[in-house]
């Protein structure tokens, strides 16, 4: 039976895709299937779903979302975006005024950024038969400069582009009755390719935190990724309402943010404000975190992240 | 057992602060302490616990 | 710190075994890497201070029991997906019961709440006992398990108590436990500077509490004290793991607001049934350590937990597993 483990981004899910994929068959000459999207030549193509988490939040909705989510997995895979797909799927019920302030949303996305949607898709299901809403964007873009996860070398350094947790914080803010936190929900695109010459791999942290996205690197790489707790960057009131929630900050979703490597650091952090350099790429595997007293490692998340007070 | 975090009480009504909590603002319920305007507590489970002075970690 | 923590380590020189109660500090000794600066010849081995870990498995049979039944369940959210005979909380909410995570007990205005926790969560949950929400509760106090541990001769050479349960209950209680003990806060400098204040009372044998941690004073929080004691009376408590603890629990005092009396019928037919793979008795004991656990890691992880060791982001399995 699925269980809602298989969709968080963890260890699960990444074995139910690989099923999935053996079963789908090799990709023939398109490459990077296991990467944030898929190439054939310069032409790059991705696709992600969203689902109802809210639907609104502090700093944007499940529209933005779903049009900045894929704009960045062409952006980390070093693809400037063409044109996107927007395929909806409503739930029987759902206020019509609703889904004009997304669809706004996603207008007002594609503006700014430049990359238009071109066709889609609109259906509806019986009441019950889908929670309010469903959403899938996908993704065509030109490769520019190719940055697979592989591509992480001992001796590199790795920056995260702004601080971390930022969305999870925003969603548990909303959840557990603080104050306001918000969400990081925009594109890296343009921050990205501003210093797009000095990067050799890429990847957002969405789903899975910086915990996935640095496990991965390590992974396809094959390199050990130590970093330096004291750089990380994380905004005050976010660590605090994840601390408080007993919620890993390293596990937590950020949805406008990007890590990378680079043999330049100074380069990235002097064009990108609010980057920092976290932490360096070694020979060996495994991805580790200094503490202030101390080593350990950091996993893969496994499982859905539920709010714990002992 | 128990993650209890420190913030200061911003105001105070009743039973209930207002607590932040480094930025982060929460209703927090007081009936388990005496404590006043710009009193640090360290909150558990929605409650104060404890009113705390503002190094206490370092003690 | 360090450097003092090495040194008088080497002058004890054997191997040192010490326990630290709280899940909390086990979290904390994991989250900073602690273990990795520790000297070799002394072992941190975590005891039952985990509410997850130590509520019986019948008392989470009965929860699901009630869910299953139509009845607004609200627990903590580390309680869900603890698995009981056959399914946990998290199951039995995808198969559309009615149950929600709460952050605080003041959060719950009707149904029964599932009162899971010690000392630190008990005055909580008598606060709702006080507004007429219906309890289910499996509440437990430290001290009696720590004297268990010392009377049953585990080879426990020192303690760490927990910080926030002395926040309530005060440090002058643990006095007649017959162990070298520091009440320790959370900070990794603070865990430090207690595993060294600990070092010295072993070395020289003393069977004192010193206490580490600011806000605890020596008889604790008087109206929390008061509320507990107003809404419960000591009962006899079953341990996962470590069995009836004579004592060692708090049950609802008025009967009217007891989920296990309006309940009755319906729970009387719940029979909990142990996983014999689950070793889950031995590790909040301290003999075994999650990686002497057979099941570990293999018929035993975190996306399919055997017990409530590796379920727990507090759990010494869970812990380990994520951390190493």
């Amino acid at each position: 039976m699925i269980n809602l483990s298989h969709g968080s981004g963890g260890k699960e899910m990444d074995e139910l895709i690989k099923e999935i994929r053996a079963r789908l068959k090799s990709p023939g000459e398109w490459k990077g299937a296991d990467d944030d999207a898929a190439y054939l030549g310069d032409i790059v193509f991705t696709t992600d779903s969203f689902i109802a988490t809210p639907l609104f939040f502090p700093g944007g909705d499940i529209g933005k979302i779903a049009v900045c989510g894929t704009i960045n997995d062409l952006s980390v895979m070093g693809a400037k975006p063409i044109a996107l797909s927007l395929g909806i799927v409503c739930e029987e019920g759902f206020l019509k005024e609703q889904l004009l302030k997304i669809v706004d949303s996603i207008s007002k996305v594609c503006e700014r950024e430049g990359v238009p949607v071109v066709t889609g898709d609109f259906k509806v299901t019986e009441k019950g038969k889908l929670d309010k809403i469903m959403i899938n964007t996908a993704g065509v873009g030109k490769m520019v400069k190719p940055l697979a996860n592989s591509g992480a070398k001992p001796g590199d350094a790795i920056i995260v582009s702004g601080p971390i947790a930022q969305h999870s914080a925003a969603l548990l803010a909303a959840r557990f009755g603080y104050s306001p936190i918000e969400s990081d929900c925009g594109s890296v695109k343009d921050r990205i390719f501003s210093v797009i010459q000095d990067i050799n791999s890429a990847k957002d942290p969405t789903r899975g935190g910086v915990a996935a996205a640095l496990n991965e690197i390590s992974e396809k790489s094959n390199v050990k990724i130590v970093i330096d707790e004291e750089s990380v960057p994380i905004n005050s009131d976010a660590k605090a309402v994840l601390d408080m929630l007993g919620v890993d900050i390293y596990s937590s979703a950020s949805e406008g943010i990007f890590v990378c490597t680079t043999q330049n650091p100074e380069a990235i952090v002097r064009k990108l404000s609010g980057s920092a350099v976290i932490g360096k790429v070694e020979s060996g595997s495994g991805v580790f975190l200094k503490t202030r007293v101390g080593v350990r490692k950091i996993h893969k998340p496994t499982g859905k992240l539920i709010p714990r007070i002992c | 057992m128990c993650i209890a975090y420190p913030g200061r009480i911003l105001e105070l009504r009743g039973g209930t602060a207002v607590v932040d909590f480094s930025g982060a603002r929460k209703d927090v319920n007081c009936m388990l302490v005496e404590a006043k305007v710009g009193d640090m507590v360290l909150v558990h489970a929605g409650f104060a616990i404890r009113v705390v002075d503002d190094d206490y970690k370092d003690k | 710190m360090i450097t003092k923590i090495n040194e008088i380590a080497r002058e004890i020189g054997r191997e040192i075994k010490i326990m630290e109660v709280c899940g909390t500090h086990t979290s904390a000794i994991a989250r900073y890497g602690i273990k990795s600066v520790l000297p070799k010849n002394i072992r941190l081995v975590s005891g039952p201070g985990c509410p997850v870990c130590v509520t019986s498995q019948h008392d989470i049979d009965c929860m699901i029991e009630l869910a299953l039944q139509g009845i607004h369940v609200s627990t903590y959210g580390d309680m869900m997906r603890v698995p009981g005979s056959k399914s946990s909380l998290d199951d039995v909410r995808m198969k559309g019961a009615k149950i929600d995570v709460v952050y605080s007990a003041d959060e719950v205005k009707d149904g029964v709440f599932f009162g899971v926790g010690f000392e630190t969560t008990a005055p909580m949950t008598a606060a709702a006992l006080k507004r007429q929400v219906a309890v289910y509760s499996v509440h437990k106090l430290i001290p009696p398990a720590m004297k268990l541990l010392v009377s049953e001769k585990y080879g426990i050479d020192g303690f760490i108590n927990p910080g926030h349960v002395s926040v309530i209950i005060g440090s002058d209680v643990y006095k007649d436990i017959a162990a070298p003990q520091v009440v320790s806060g959370f900070e990794p400098e603070n865990i430090l500077e207690s595993i060294y204040k600990l070092l010295l009372l072993i070395k020289e044998r003393r069977n004192e509490v010193v206490n580490n941690y600011s806000p605890v004073s020596n008889e604790g929080n008087e109206l929390a004290k008061r509320l507990i004691s107003e809404h419960f009376k000591l009962c006899d408590s079953e341990w996962r793991g470590l069995g009836k603890i004579p004592q060692s629990g708090l049950e609802v005092k008025d009967s009217k607001l007891n989920a296990k009396t309006i309940y009755s019928d319906v729970l009387k037919n719940v029979k909990a049934k142990e996983n014999p793979a689950c070793n889950c008795g031995d590790i909040l004991r301290g003999i075994l350590e999650p990686r002497e656990c057979r099941a570990f890691g293999k018929g035993c992880i975190p996306e399919r937990p055997l017990g409530p060791c590796m379920v727990s982001g507090e759990g010494a399995c869970r812990i380990v597993f994520e951390n190493d």
